[in-house]
């Protein structure tokens, strides 16, 4: 390339515009910097308030949550006591658990089985399969309700664990984004590891899984919170008290016509526990497989 | 071919990895889908069906309530849904910069709803925003409002909390996507922009919108989707009756309702189910073309 | 045993064809370099060979037996791949293991195993670090480590992202060319002409010329490997054959006002548009050869012991060596001479004319 004085200005006014940008002294910056940091501080207040406002308010009693009292009370114990009286907090919790484990685990299965299984091997057929599904995860579970009950009930699968777990096993959308998140494995692992002389499962499990240890991180935050949380599916299908989940459970709490809100509270704090640990531990790693998936 | 053998181990290899998934796509999915598209055109309680062709249709087009969910679950979209996107969009934006403080705390704080069961925080907004309750005496000391709000007796006021909650739980969730998208753009198309005068607001317009198109227009989708499905929210704020009035009635409540709670006509509320499929196809069309066609002129 | 045979070998994906028919055999112990430029087909040919890419037609045989079908880890082949993918999950210790693992080799043979190869690559103090807290040049190593701990008959090494250093082109040479039949594939000539006992020059799927390297560059059988090896590029004049007996044509050179030549070479024909080719090396001093050309100068690049004068006439690009030479600074025009005993003749098509 040769030099010209053309280029020669071009870059020093580069020099200049790297030296504006870094600057601070710009008093529109400086506004603009001050309005950024108060539109996420009370977009961060707004989204942690009511946390706080739950852990406070297992403090208090039914009478003061009601009347907006947000200072800590005394009523704590007594809240925990009303709760596990009328709660087989152990029973409720223990479904909770296993339902959401065994189906997040299932689900990351069989999801990035078929997520590597459409990257690794196109075939014309495959994509037209794949098409098909980006179709049907359009179709709400509001509309696959009624059959699917029927399905279990004929089947004498109602009110069990299976009937919760089965139908959100094979998750579409987990599917698509084990899918994308594979585009980013490098086929050359694959490669060295058919010559190292594995087989294509043996690939999967030795190579592919704890070389995406992100995407599944991120993964197993989404689809273990959304098993927890489920509502309307377990609300459907379990139907007796010792089955029921902890989400049913505190629901079921609050549409009593005078709810006891410390009570409620206090169980709604545990109903939200796991998952904000299921968070916090994983949460380096659900940003870095959010990213892998996103590119 | 000279090597049939390779080639058709790897088509079955191919077929074994999706299989687990396929079928239980398939018994769970398609089949349940096709059987409520059959079931739709019958007629009659419980199980006993009969053909009824075009009735339930019929049925549809005279039904309030049906009429006053769905307008009441396109009231929730049109609102909600838009107000979300900006949000997650501003907020994605603002977290981006590298030189911001407290990044990571304002991230993590702004994700946090979204990590809450559906059900916790249908209560907490309900004992939130009791008559008496820390909004209404919050409004009330800053003088925003007079008297307090009778937020889950009065229409009006049940829809704001209905979306004011789904706005909540959901902003942070879409803005991980856009946060995630922004940071595999190129820094260096910002600065070149900068160098070559380009305003902030134009960056944003011109840059980041149209470099963000397929997340924004994902997450839309999917947004629209769990809008249409709206259900748990509802359910808990109201104790399943979708009141005041059929104010916050939903098509997912209604189907619910419908189903499990009056007597059960499976095919009718087969019908409005496929009226739900039906919109969240022609939505998302619809977005997927405009989408596409911002595309041409430049 | 590991020699290699390739028979009619095609390759195409769906309606395109990338590998067109290639025949070749190598010899064992045999350091063979794949060469030509992106998109020739030499690194899928090396995925063939390796089991990767499936063969669409023909047949490939290692040590005389047909491989075709056979699994890529039962072919006695180990690969050093281009971004050498490594596990990133484990040690360099269990990279280099893995293999043997899997072939169900007892622990403390594959430790022994894995010892020997770290010592003859140096990655002895290495052997507990992951993948991402080595070097480039480390991880080529552990690369090339984990190839030879299997033990192959036949090294792969595709396209390396970065030269090999030097070093590690004497380990390898001794280390595994030695035991070894080895294919390298590059896009590089001159790294083809320092590692090769022989070149395989590959065009859009074909194999252009297979030789030993100064054969090659000495004797191009076509002007696509005669400009393809050699650096600087071989030099191209554009030329009309105007006389011709049975043992020479005479050229004009279309650009240099008719200048005149003979060449030794008994095929062509009058009236022929020929290509005349002169490595920038074998351009002499005026008056050395059998006709002078002056030439106008464009630039100049003094390396202190050659020069490259880059210059043309008629639009007709043309690079000279000269050495230790200082003659063109401050000059305009260049004047030298062609010795038609080290000019090739190309026709119209690129083929050589003897």
């Amino acid at each position: 390339m040769s030099v010209t004085p053309a280029t020669m200005a071009q870059a020093a006014r580069r020099t200049d515009a790297r030296a504006a940008i870094r600057a601070p002294a710009d008093p529109f910056a400086m506004v603009r910097r001050g309005l950024v940091y108060l539109l996420l501080s009370i977009a961060a207040f707004v989204s942690v308030f009511p946390f706080l406002w739950m852990v406070i308010g297992t403090t208090n009693s039914s009478a003061d949550i009601i009347r907006g009292k947000a200072s800590l009370g005394g009523e704590f114990f007594n809240n925990a006591v009303t709760f596990f009286t009328q709660v087989d907090a152990l029973r409720v919790f223990w479904n909770s658990a296993f339902i959401a484990v065994v189906a997040t685990a299932l689900t990351l299965l069989i999801s990035s089985l078929a997520g590597y299984g459409f990257e690794m091997f196109r075939s014309r057929v495959r994509e037209r399969v794949f098409a098909l599904l980006l179709l049907l995860l359009s179709i709400p579970f509001a509309a696959l309700m009624v059959p699917l009950f029927v399905m279990f009930s004929q089947a004498r699968l109602v009110n069990t664990y299976t009937a919760v777990i089965l139908p959100t096993v094979a998750s579409i959308f987990i599917i698509f984004y084990f899918r994308q998140a594979t585009k980013a494995f490098p086929t050359e692992l694959r490669d060295a590891a058919k010559i190292d002389g594995l087989k294509e499962w043996q690939i999967f499990l030795f190579v592919y899984m704890p070389v995406m240890r992100s995407t599944y991180a991120a993964a197993t935050i989404i689809v273990f919170m959304a098993n927890w949380n489920n509502y309307l599916w377990p609300l459907i299908v379990l139907q007796t008290a010792e089955n029921k989940t902890i989400t049913l459970i505190v629901s079921a709490l609050t549409s009593a016509y005078t709810p006891d809100y410390g009570m409620i509270l206090f169980g709604t704090v545990l109903a939200t526990l796991p998952t904000l640990i299921i968070f916090f531990l994983l949460q380096r790693r659900f940003v870095e497989g959010m990213l892998g998936a996103v590119k | 071919m000279a090597d049939a053998r390779l080639a058709r181990r790897e088509q079955i290899t191919g077929w074994a990895f999706i299989a687990p998934a396929l079928v239980l796509l398939g018994l769970f999915m398609l089949y349940p889908i096709v059987w409520s598209l059959w079931m739709s055109f019958q007629v009659g309680r419980g199980m006993n069906l009969s053909f009824g062709g075009f009735g339930n249709i019929q049925r549809l087009t005279q039904d309030v309530v049906f009429l006053r969910a769905l307008g009441n679950t396109f009231t929730f979209f049109i609102i909600q849904v838009p107000i979300m996107i900006v949000l997650a969009l501003l907020f994605a934006v603002a977290l981006n910069d590298s030189t911001l403080r407290f990044r990571g705390l304002f991230r993590t704080a702004i994700f946090l709803p979204c990590v809450t069961s559906l059900i916790a925080y249908s209560t907490i907004f309900k004992s939130m925003f009791a008559t008496d309750g820390i909004i209404n005496q919050g409004l009330m000391a800053v003088n925003i409002i007079g008297a307090p709000i009778a937020w889950f007796s009065d229409p009006f006021w049940a829809k704001v909390v209905v979306i004011l909650a789904i706005t909540w739980r959901w902003t942070g969730y879409n803005m991980i996507f856009y946060l995630a998208a922004l940071q595999n753009i190129d820094r260096s198309i910002y600065e070149a922009a900068r160098i070559d005068g380009v305003p902030a607001w134009a960056r944003f317009r011109y840059l980041t919108i149209p470099m963000l198109k397929p997340v924004i227009l994902f997450t839309t989708v999917i947004s629209t989707i769990g809008t249409l499905q709206l259900f748990d929210e509802v359910f808990n704020f109201t104790a399943g009756t979708g009141g005041p009035a059929d104010s916050t009635l939903t098509l997912s409540l209604y189907i619910y309702n419908l189903t499990f709670k009056f007597m059960p006509s499976f095919g009718y509320s087969a019908t409005v189910s496929w009226v739900i499929v039906i919109l969240v196809a022609i939505l998302s069309f619809l977005q997927f073309l405009i989408a596409r066609d911002r595309r041409r002129p430049s | 045993m590991s020699s290699l045979k390739l028979t009619a070998v095609h390759k195409s994906y769906g309606s395109v064809e990338v590998i067109k028919g290639v025949d070749l055999e190598i010899k064992s112990k045999e350091f063979v370099v794949f060469v030509g430029p992106s998109g020739c087909g030499k690194s899928t040919l090396l995925r063939m060979i390796a089991g990767l890419e499936t063969i669409s037609a023909g047949d490939l045989e290692i040590g005389g037996t047909r491989m075709n079908d056979v699994d890529p880890s039962k072919r006695g082949i180990a690969m050093v791949f281009q971004s050498y993918a490594l596990y990133p999950h484990m040690t360099v210790r269990d990279n280099m293991g893995f293999a043997l693992r899997f072939a169900g080799v007892a622990k403390d043979q594959i430790a022994i195993q894995v010892q020997q190869a770290a010592r003859i690559l140096a990655l002895e103090p290495l052997l507990d670090r992951l993948p991402k807290e080595l070097s480039g040049g480390q991880r080529q190593r552990v690369a090339i480590g984990r190839a030879i701990v299997r033990n192959p008959q036949v090294f792969l090494f595709d396209e390396p992202l970065s030269n090999l250093d030097a070093e590690l082109r004497v380990h390898m040479r001794i280390e595994i060319a030695r035991k070894a039949t080895m294919i390298y594939v590059t896009h590089d000539q001159v790294e083809a002409m320092t590692l090769a006992d022989t070149i395989v020059v590959l065009r859009d799927g074909i194999i252009e010329q297979v030789g030993r390297p100064l054969d090659l560059y000495d004797d191009p059988a076509n002007q696509f490997v005669a400009g393809f090896i050699g650096s600087p590029k071989m030099n191209f004049l554009a030329a009309t054959i105007v006389e011709k007996t049975t043992s020479s044509v005479t050229l004009e050179l279309t650009n240099h006002g008719r200048a005149r030549l003979a060449l030794p070479v008994s095929g062509g024909a009058v009236g022929e548009a020929v290509t005349l080719g002169v490595r920038a090396e074998h351009f002499g001093e005026p008056g050395a050869g059998e006709v002078d050309i002056a030439l106008d100068i464009d630039v100049a690049e003094h390396l202190g012991s050659t020069s490259y004068v880059y210059a043309n006439r008629g639009g007709e690009a043309l690079t000279i060596e000269r050495e230790e030479s200082r003659n063109e600074i401050g000059m305009q025009t260049i004047t030298v001479s062609i010795d038609p005993v080290r000019a090739y003749l190309f026709d119209a098509r690129g083929q050589r004319i003897r």
